[in-house]
């Protein structure tokens, strides 16, 4: 994927994906994601979500966070107040439709990009030797995310 | 006008978003979900509906399967892809099926007015 994706233009579109996506889908107001100014860690009881572009130029999107965070972030999707039970499927759907949207719209920087994957979700990222090739560090409401570009070539 | 739809997703999270926005763009229709392009086209058949809009991705039978299955049985009902993904061969693809539209997510209230009220006038 490294050879598709200018890793200059992904950088600056990375976020601007990710603002679009949270200003429609989860959280309207301006300035909520912010690119993070420091380097940022997610605890142990991390949410992973990706999917994989197959094609000439395999690849993977992958979203991290706390999985407090990704608690609020299926909350505020499916619009459900505090006092109301999330169950876990929902959980891991809304989750895995967030990397599935960011993760299509990333896609659309690959020429001729190949399908794209149903979403995955898992409290541990993947382990099957993929090469990192983008790190973006986000920051919602305080909050850590991560956005990871990786080739599967 | 209340048309009869088919919101068909296999995600329910994204299914309860796409009927969320439709009706903040002012759409009360009666809507039918259907969790992926099989049971989407048993609904077509049974209930003949105003309009389906589909994911494209989808197990079982993707949104593309489906309507040119819906078109294999003479089903001539409206359809428009809202999907996250939209390369220039998926377009391609959409058009030659005759699909009325395809809407990228994320996608706001006004994002399907402005797709979607040219087809009901």
């Amino acid at each position: 994927m490294s050879a598709a994706i200018d890793m200059g233009i992904f950088a600056e579109t990375v976020f601007a994906i990710a603002e679009e996506v949270f200003t429609a889908m989860i959280d309207p107001e301006p300035g909520a994601l912010q690119p993070a100014l420091e380097p940022t860690e997610l605890s142990e009881d991390a949410t992973w979500a990706w999917v994989d572009v197959h094609g000439e130029h395999p690849g993977r999107v992958m979203l991290g966070t706390d999985h407090d965070t990704a608690m609020l972030l299926t909350r505020a999707l499916l619009a459900v107040p505090e006092d109301e039970a999330v169950s876990e499927a929902d959980f891991v759907d809304a989750v895995g439709e967030i990397a599935n949207v960011v993760g299509g719209n990333i896609k659309a920087l690959v020429p001729d990009p190949g399908p794209l994957t149903l979403p995955q979700v898992a409290p541990v990222p993947p382990g099957d030797g993929a090469t990192l090739l983008h790190r973006a560090q986000l920051v919602w409401r305080g909050h850590p995310l991560v956005i990871t570009l990786w080739s599967l070539s | 006008m209340s048309l009869r739809v088919v919101v068909a997703d296999d995600s329910r999270v994204m299914r309860q978003i796409v009927i969320r926005t439709l009706r903040q763009a002012g759409y009360q229709w009666d809507i039918t979900e259907a969790s992926d392009g099989a049971e989407s086209l048993r609904l077509a058949q049974d209930l003949d509906p105003d309009l389906v809009l589909s994911d494209w991705n989808m197990p079982e039978m993707s949104g593309i399967e489906m309507l040119r299955a819906m078109q294999a049985e003479g089903l001539d009902i409206p359809l428009g892809f809202i999907t996250s993904e939209s390369s220039q061969e998926m377009r391609e693809q959409a058009d030659a099926a005759g699909a009325l539209f395809l809407i990228t997510k994320p996608f706001t209230a006004e994002t399907f007015r402005d797709t979607i009220d040219p087809f009901l006038a």
